[in-house]
């Protein structure tokens, strides 16, 4: 059974092609620069004259820089879930299709990443690699660079290890054996046969991982190895919290937009799995 | 005539955690060019591993392999994996069991079809597509074009059946496994999918092994049967010779626990009591004798030998139905 188009389908959906429009072609639109600031309007409310959300107490206006945001949020996360998918993906698809060593070495690899706290890990390769200086390109990486390294390194083992159980659970098929028998190579099985009934698995769970990925961003913020200030959801967070008790929309804003997508994603992931859950059944 | 597919005193091992289980225990059998032969056992006599490894399937450390198996003199067994893997599908091929598994479900059947001719025999997508159309013809798949774009579950067991008979045939193969062919099928569709077999084998000149635990479906279909018990060949004869004159009790009592329409209302089929030996078990006697109504002592104590009744007709029994 196909579940059911609710209501909530189509307000996730909205508001992920909202964001996805907002990361395309959100510096076009004919808004206020996020860095041009209004001194004549700082820490002005919602619905304020020229500035509809309000602005900050640097007097940044925050749809301006919601909109900015948004573009990093989600570059950062689509990026890191589609590079960990890739690399994650082909790595378990390969321990389970070679077993023997392979699998031994590479899920071996997958365990001691995972035994990594996640946060401590990206906390250090910050430290490490990006640059202290968000206007001395020189000194190192640009943070959302390594944040993005960071998170995909973080993820290939749990995608991978997903990968690997779901490729293991169609190594035993009869449909394998079946093109083993009519002599195709162990590579074009692997690319015919298993990758195909991989991915579905993987992309329900890209889509519940990218939402991961933006809140663990925004809490990286809040300790302040996130992006530079006020360049996404999770930083603009970060840059204005101190002042939750005087401007509250300049953090309940940003905060609403990880809250919204984070849902969207799952119920987007959700929604995915169950169809193909019920194709599966339908086998 | 020198056969077509030879194998000879062929045994199967496996190395598990319990010890050795010897699954193939010698077996010989030859198969002559476009012949059909059948091989029945019930479930544990090692029809199944029997045939895989006769094609070269079964690979691994774990498997311990020895005998011979040749096709047209060449040794299949000893072979390594890259060019066995070239006699697959062209020369030698399987239909397995279960269509409902054997195809992959998120590929449409022109896909997978088309996969074996054009990565083996370098056809073109069109030119693959145009014969896969014709192999479909070939195993009277009705609607062929619209077939092709759907996926499997669309298709039913006999339909998908025949599109596994035809993917096996595809690249025209001199012989032809057939693992349990119809088991999974409905009755009705059994004897259809069975008489396809047959035309294909008579159409193509192709070589035909049938393995099956139901006597009856080999019974119209094959020249030649033989009759596993416990990884042995336990009767080896023409089919209809087979049938007049039953040598070795175990066949007979296959024989009679196939349901008849004729036989008395309120009498039980007969069946066999206990159960196949323990393959990793060795017996010194008959592997049979625990469970044979005829069994005598000599039985419990030594292992017969292949006895020839003539006219291709062998038994492995001291006290054969019908005396010598």
């Amino acid at each position: 059974m196909e579940r059911k188009r609710t209501i909530g389908f189509y307000l996730a959906t909205t508001w992920l092609a909202l964001c996805a429009f907002m990361t395309v072609f959100g510096n076009m639109l004919p808004f206020r620069a996020y860095d041009d600031y209004d001194f004549d309007a700082i820490g002005v409310g919602l619905f304020s004259p020229h500035h509809i959300l309000g602005t900050d107490f640097d007097g940044a206006d925050m749809l301006a820089a919601i909109i900015h945001g948004t573009r990093m949020s989600m570059i950062i996360s689509i990026v890191s879930v589609i590079g960990a998918s890739l690399i994650g993906g082909a790595l378990g698809i390969l321990a389970a299709y070679r077993r023997g060593w392979v699998d031994a070495a590479i899920s071996m690899y997958f365990n001691i990443t995972l035994s990594i706290p996640t946060l401590i890990l990206v906390l250090a390769m910050v430290a490490v690699f990006a640059s202290p200086d968000p206007f001395d390109p020189s000194a190192g990486l640009p943070r959302s660079q390594v944040l993005v390294l960071s998170l995909t390194f973080v993820l290939i083992p749990v995608l991978g290890r997903l990968a690997r159980s779901s490729a293991l659970s169609w190594t035993g098929r009869e449909f394998i054996l079946v093109a083993q028998a009519m002599g195709l190579k162990r590579r074009q099985i692997m690319w015919t046969h298993l990758v195909p009934n991989v991915i579905p698995a993987m992309m329900s769970i890209g889509f519940l991982a990218a939402g991961i990925v933006i809140v663990v961003e925004g809490g990286l913020a809040i300790l302040g190895v996130g992006t530079d200030p006020g360049q996404s959801w999770g930083s603009i967070l970060a840059k204005n919290r101190g002042d939750l008790s005087i401007v509250p929309h300049t953090t309940l804003i940003p905060a609403a937009c990880i809250a919204l997508t984070v849902m969207s994603l799952n119920f987007f992931g959700d929604f995915f799995r169950s169809k193909i859950d019920g194709r599966e059944s339908r086998i | 005539m020198s056969a077509l597919f030879e194998i000879s005193d062929l045994r199967i091992s496996f190395e598990t955690k319990r010890g050795q289980l010897h699954a193939v225990r010698g077996v010989s059998l030859d198969v002559g060019k476009g012949e059909s032969v059948g091989i029945v056992g019930e479930s544990g006599s090692g029809k199944t591993v029997m045939s895989r490894a006769s094609m070269g399937l079964l690979r691994g450390k774990r498997v311990i392999r020895s005998g011979s198996v040749k096709l047209e003199g060449v040794e299949l067994l000893t072979m390594a994996d890259n060019e066995i893997r070239e006699y697959w599908g062209t020369r030698i091929a399987m239909v397995f069991q279960d269509p409902m598994t054997a195809l992959n479900p998120v590929r449409r059947i022109g896909a997978q079809m088309n996969e074996s001719l054009i990565k083996r025999l370098g056809m073109s997508k069109s030119e693959a597509t145009k014969r896969s159309l014709e192999l479909l013809e070939l195993v009277k798949l009705a609607e062929p074009a619209s077939q092709i774009k759907k996926y499997p579950h669309q298709l039913s067991g006999g339909m998908r059946q025949r599109v596994m008979i035809a993917m096996a045939i595809a690249c025209g193969p001199e012989i032809l496994f057939a693992d349990e062919p119809t088991t999974a099928l409905d009755v009705t569709v059994q004897a259809q999918v069975l008489d396809l077999l047959e035309d294909l084998r008579k159409e193509l000149d192709m070589a035909m092994v049938i393995v099956t635990h139901d006597l009856g479906v080999v019974a119209g279909h094959t020249d030649k049967i033989a009759v596993m018990y416990a990884g042995e060949v336990v009767e080896f004869a023409p089919t209809r010779e087979l049938f007049a004159n039953t040598k070795m009790p175990y066949t007979e009592a296959l024989m009679k626990s196939i349901p008849r329409l004729d036989r008395q209302k309120e009498k039980r089929i007969p069946v066999i009591p206990g159960r196949p030996p323990d393959p990793t078990e060795h017996n010194p006697g008959c592997s049979f004798a625990p469970r044979c109504q005829y069994a005598q002592q000599k039985c419990r104590d030594e292992h017969p030998t292949l006895e020839d009744a003539g006219g291709g007709h062998m038994y492995r029994c001291f006290f054969p139905i019908g005396g010598r």
